[in-house]
């Protein structure tokens, strides 16, 4: 059995051996199909709670995750923040110095979450470029009507 | 009113589950694009990069650095199991898969190929290495399974 705290070079290892077998747009395939039928619990609470549902999901998967970060979330201003201080998975890749992430491994965080919140009415921003570091800044905001 | 919450890595211990749902609808994305056979490929080619420190410890000092590794991952999953170790064995049976019952109490459809999670790499950690491994039994209703790592006739 593969324990759920071996998961992410698992995961990082799918990315390099689809984009071995296939391409890169084999990996950005595999990325949408793992939205639409993994990210359910994302799209269940978006849809009942609004932007607090992004404040209701990542509580629970950064906490599990033993995530570094500070969240925000201002339901008035209609806007949603994670400042990633410390990502336990791109740490985890770094830190096991025998295995090689995939290199455009954080761009999965992009493609899973913007086919999730685009669609009700979001704009989805994720500033990647510290991702080196395992830092990385996301923010959510209602469209304006 | 803004809600603020600042967690450290210390504040909480790493166990996401969700995890065994992910790496299934994985096995899953292969299955259908490229069949059975990239799965296996695939399950190698991690076990091969993964567990690369495993595999050198195997060859070093034999099963009982697999049995180790094992109850550690048992133990962080809360799974129920027996093991028996012998010089030149190790027998293993997990009752039950906590990641196959986390996924299917989730609402998602196990993998057909979700045993090879067990068998293909345990076979790649004992390759190149004076041991091998076979699947006795698998249960694809619960994961369980029974597990026999043993010295390869030379």
């Amino acid at each position: 059995m593969i324990s759920c705290t071996e998961f992410i070079p698992a995961y990082s290892e799918l990315f390099k051996f689809l984009e071995k077998k296939q391409d890169k747009a084999a990996v950005v395939d595999f990325w949408n199909y793992l939205s639409d039928t993994f990210l359910t619990n994302l799209k269940d609470e978006l849809i009942e709670n609004g932007i607090r549902g992004c404040w209701v999901y990542w509580s629970k998967t950064l906490k599990e995750e033993a995530a570094d970060f500070t969240m925000e979330l201002d339901e008035e201003a209609g806007e949603f923040s994670i400042n990633m201080q410390h990502c336990p998975s791109k740490g985890l890749l770094l830190e096991n110095k025998h295995i090689e992430p995939y290199p455009d491994y954080c761009e999965h965080c992009d493609v899973l979450y913007r086919r999730v919140l685009e669609p009700l009415g979001y704009i989805y921003e994720l500033d990647r470029s510290q991702t080196d570091h395992a830092r990385c800044k996301l923010r959510v905001k209602t469209k304006k009507r | 009113m803004k809600q603020i919450i600042k967690q450290k890595a210390s504040d909480n211990t790493y166990y996401h589950q969700d995890f065994h749902i992910a790496l299934n609808y994985g096995i899953n994305y292969l299955h259908k694009s490229f069949g059975g056979e990239a799965v296996r490929e695939y399950l190698a080619q991690f076990a091969n990069a993964y567990f690369a420190p495993l595999k050198k410890e195997l060859r070093d000092k034999g099963l009982p650095v697999l049995k180790e590794h094992y109850e550690k991952i048992y133990k962080i999953e809360n799974a129920v199991f027996h093991m028996n170790i012998s010089p030149h064995d190790l027998f293993i049976h997990l009752s039950e898969s906590p990641a196959v019952m986390y996924i299917k109490t989730n609402g998602h459809p196990v993998s057909s190929l979700y045993q090879e999670t067990v068998i293909t790499v345990n076979k790649e950690i004992c390759r190149n290495t004076p041991y091998d491994c076979e699947l006795a039994e698998y249960k694809h209703e619960n994961g369980a399974y029974k597990l026999r790592f043993f010295k390869r006739k030379m």
